[in-house]
């Protein structure tokens, strides 16, 4: 969840949404891509974040995917093993993330409907991207470490891979619209391929995130700080939306002469600077 | 007959894939010797999810004082797992994570030297829940690999490292583990405080499968008292002879002895006993089975070479044997420094430090070497006796009647003999490849296949070479029906004859020999 915040802290659309938030926002956010990326993201970040604890041992409901019934977990376990969790880190995300879509009945063409649909695709979208991407590790430990016998396991990706796969996915996700009988989601364009499963996809086109508007729960660029070098989303054409930017100095209280070691406290001392920042106007 | 067992057996091993809980030391400086810390229960430790957390800094919480700490195996559904004596074996590498900090920079392509401060406990389910015993502790150094793409080295990015060796294990006797680490930070040696950043690491342990150990325990309770009756039945028979036993014969019956100590279900006391040597005693007894299986195919190809050199004795073959030989001890030896110095220290590495890694190489060079020398020794010898046959085959309508019997008898079991070996020989290769490629392809979603193929290649492999030698021994085994003379033999005696015929005293073979060319 840390690294998911980190990673859409670039983003222009959703500066300041913290990570818990980032969840529950979501749904204020209109049906547009940056909704599709989040509800990836963010069910994305529960498969991992689950994974993760059922390795640390954190979590004590995590399965064994082996065992049939919970009776037979020791036997099962002693038997055969219990394998990796990361499948329970999906069917756990997708049971939690999955539920609050579910919970009403919407009818035919409705916009709660399409809304529902795209939220339950681009979910998916985003738990694929940890499953389908863990990768395999092997290490051999035959007669003289030779590799007679192989033993393989999952790596789970780095949240930055599955995040740039996620940014990939927003770039080129597909516009859809309901099927004649109102019950699906299908593209829009026929021009474009059929999004497939791993596809992000979204209902309307991107609402204008340059100003301010608090029915789609976009905060504007107004007083943002940007990278006047940067050609990309933080630098300040792009940012700005051609409103320009100020200039002004800012002193930088800092630590510097830090010693490090590979961990934890750092003994340093302070050092005063000047820099320039930029901000939209 | 163990066919349903072997089906359903699982995969020969498997792991557990576990990320250590960040225990944080408040004695630090204050040495407590031997305190576990605990990763989770009624008596865990104070801990920080996260190295970055905002704690680390307010509390001035310093390196030396993270124990990184996990005890496996780890729960499951609701309920604390148990470890069993059936896993008989486990052995654990690290992941370190290593992440990028442009501040603190890992010095790439100089593999740091990193050391270890570990400690490694072992508790049963029944005993106090503080109960923690050492089983070992040692400060070990190990050496850092790690890469980056450089496109993408932006301050949190991961670095890939290489998987560390970490300890061995060579018996599984008690219920839980727990493993303690530290990477001490040392004020004299600054080289080994440049490690960059580092935001974990991931233990992954490896244990051999009970269901596994049950089928192999089976397989080898089966086979021990087959090849032993069929190793003493073969003996008898050379014994009722009333000619000295010659080579081929001792060599058959060393091969068969040696099958049998390996046979031999030792293993059985790892369930009763703490017996961690009973891991280096099966690799030996392995090494010392595919030894002897190469020196029987030598001196085999040598007694069938049909020309008129004398051999019929051990000292003949010392060229060829040394080949074996030597590669065997070498890899003997590099077993012997890793497992056997693990019987002390289950910490010790030889790949951790850059003369044992240089040892370890030149004992597998060597070996590989050996092992080339033997095959193109074998490869001759094999080529000699072909062209030997091709000659004898020609001549074999101008022979006697007994002389022509007598030599396509040696020819068919030569001939037997070398396709029965090509047959298992490739299928071992065959199912090695076919194992090794299914295991690397391994993806989830894949429950279906009901095949093991790794416990199926392991114990096919095992059985097939265990019915190669009990085939040899009762094939090979010479007759007891008087030999007679060969032009009473009606038809249907025939092959057995030429099957059960011994390669002959061979100063008869060497008479015969004359007087073919004299013929």
């Amino acid at each position: 969840m840390i690294q998911s915040r980190s990673f859409v802290r670039y983003f222009l659309w959703c500066p300041t949404i913290k990570a818990q938030e980032l969840r529950f926002k979501g749904w204020e956010l209109a049906e547009g891509r940056e909704a599709a990326f989040t509800h990836a993201v963010s069910a994305a970040g529960v498969v991992y974040a689950i994974s993760r604890s059922c390795r640390e041992g954190e979590l004590q409901s995590c399965g064994c995917s082996r065992a049939r019934r919970p009776k037979d977990l020791n036997r099962d376990w002693i038997w055969g093993g219990c394998g990796d969790n990361i499948e329970y880190g999906y069917r756990f995300a997708k049971a939690f993330v999955d539920v609050r879509e579910k919970e009403k009945n919407h009818p035919r063409h409705s916009r709660s409907l399409a809304r529902m649909l795209m939220n339950l695709h681009n979910n998916e979208a985003g738990r694929i991207a940890v499953y389908n991407y863990a990768k395999v590790a092997c290490k051999c430990h035959g007669v003289s470490g030779s590799c007679s016998l192989k033993t393989c396991w999952q790596q789970l990706p780095t949240f930055r891979e599955v995040g740039d796969r996620l940014k990939d996915r927003y770039d080129g996700a597909t516009e859809t619209k309901f099927n004649n009988r109102g019950t699906k989601l299908k593209r829009k364009n026929r021009r474009f391929n059929k999004p497939n499963k791993e596809d992000l996809i979204y209902l309307d086109d991107s609402p204008d995130y340059c100003t301010a508007n608090p029915e789609t729960g976009s905060l504007g660029t107004v007083g943002r700080e940007c990278n006047r070098s940067s050609q990309g989303m933080d630098g300040c054409t792009l940012m700005c939306c051609g409103r320009g930017y100020n200039t002004f100095k800012r002193k930088l209280v800092e630590r510097c002469h830090c010693k490090f070691y590979w961990c934890c406290y750092v003994r340093c001392k302070t050092c005063e600077r000047v820099l320039d920042v930029q901000t939209c106007k | 007959m163990c066919n349903g067992a072997l089906f359903s057996a699982p995969a020969p091993s498997s792991t557990i894939v576990s990320i250590p809980i960040n225990c944080i030391d408040y004695d630090h400086p204050v040495p407590k010797d031997k305190k576990a810390f605990i990763p989770r229960g009624n008596h865990s430790c104070a801990y920080v999810e996260n190295l970055f957390d905002k704690s680390v800094e307010t509390e001035k919480i310093e390196a030396n004082q993270i124990v990184f700490s996990q005890w496996l195996p780890l729960p499951r559904d609701n309920h604390q797992l148990r470890m069993s004596r059936w896993f008989q074996s486990m052995l654990t590498v690290i992941q370190m994570d290593v992440v990028h900090n442009s501040k603190n920079p890992y010095p790439l392509g100089k593999n740091p030297k990193m050391q270890l401060e570990c400690h490694l406990f072992y508790r049963n389910a029944e005993d106090d829940e503080n109960d923690w015993k050492e089983l070992a502790s040692a400060v070990v150094e190990r050496r850092l690999d790690c890469r980056i793409d450089e496109n993408q080295k932006q301050d949190g990015d991961l670095y890939e490292c290489d998987l560390l060796p970490f300890f061995e294990l060579g018996s599984v006797h008690y219920d839980y583990y727990l493993i303690n680490i530290r990477l001490p930070v040392s004020k004299r040696d600054d080289e080994m405080n440049k490690l960059g950043t580092v935001s974990g690491m991931t233990f992954i342990t490896i244990f051999q499968n009970g269901g596994f150990t049950k089928v192999w325990f089976s397989l080898k309770t089966v086979f021990f008292p087959l090849t032993l009756s069929v190793l003493i039945w073969f003996w008898r028979r050379i014994l009722q002879l009333s000619r000295p036993t010659n080579l081929l014969e001792r060599t058959l019956f060393a091969l068969g002895i040696i099958l049998s100590i390996m046979n031999f279900p030792l293993e059985w006391i790892t369930l009763l006993a703490n017996a961690p040597f009973v891991l280096l005693i099966n690799d030996i007894r392995e090494g010392a089975f595919y030894a002897m299986l190469l020196s029987f195919w030598l001196i085999f190809a040598g007694e069938h070479m049909m020309d008129s050199q004398e051999r019929n004795k051990l000292s003949s073959y010392w060229k060829h044997l040394l080949a074996v030989i030597v590669g065997c001890l070498a890899l003997l030896i590099f077993d012997m420094c890793e497992r056997g110095v693990q019987l002390t220290n289950p910490f010790y590495s030889i790949w951790a430090t850059t003369t044992g890694t240089n040892l370890a190489l030149a004992f597998i060079i060597l070996a590989g070497i050996a092992a080339c020398g033997y095959f193109l020794f074998l490869s001759y010898m094999i080529f000699r006796v072909f062209r030997n046959i091709s000659t004898k085959t020609a001549s074999l309508p101008q022979m006697s009647s007994v002389r022509r019997k007598f030599y396509s008898g040696l020819i068919f079991r030569f001939k037997f003999l070398m396709l029965t070996t090509l047959l298992c020989a490739a299928l071992t290769v065959i199912f090695f490849i076919i194992s090794q490629v299914s295991e690397g392809q391994w993806k989830w979603g894949d429950d279906g296949i009901s095949l093991e193929y790794s416990s199926a290649f392991l114990a096919g492999v095992y059985g097939m070479w265990n019915m190669y030698v009990f085939a040899l021994l009762s094939l090979y085994a010479p007759s007891h029906k008087t030999m007679g003379v060969a032009e009473s033999l009606d038809e249907t005696r025939e092959e057995e004859v030429q099957l059960t015929q011994i390669p002959s005293e061979s100063s008869a073979l060497a008479s015969m020999i004359t007087k073919s060319t004299v013929d």
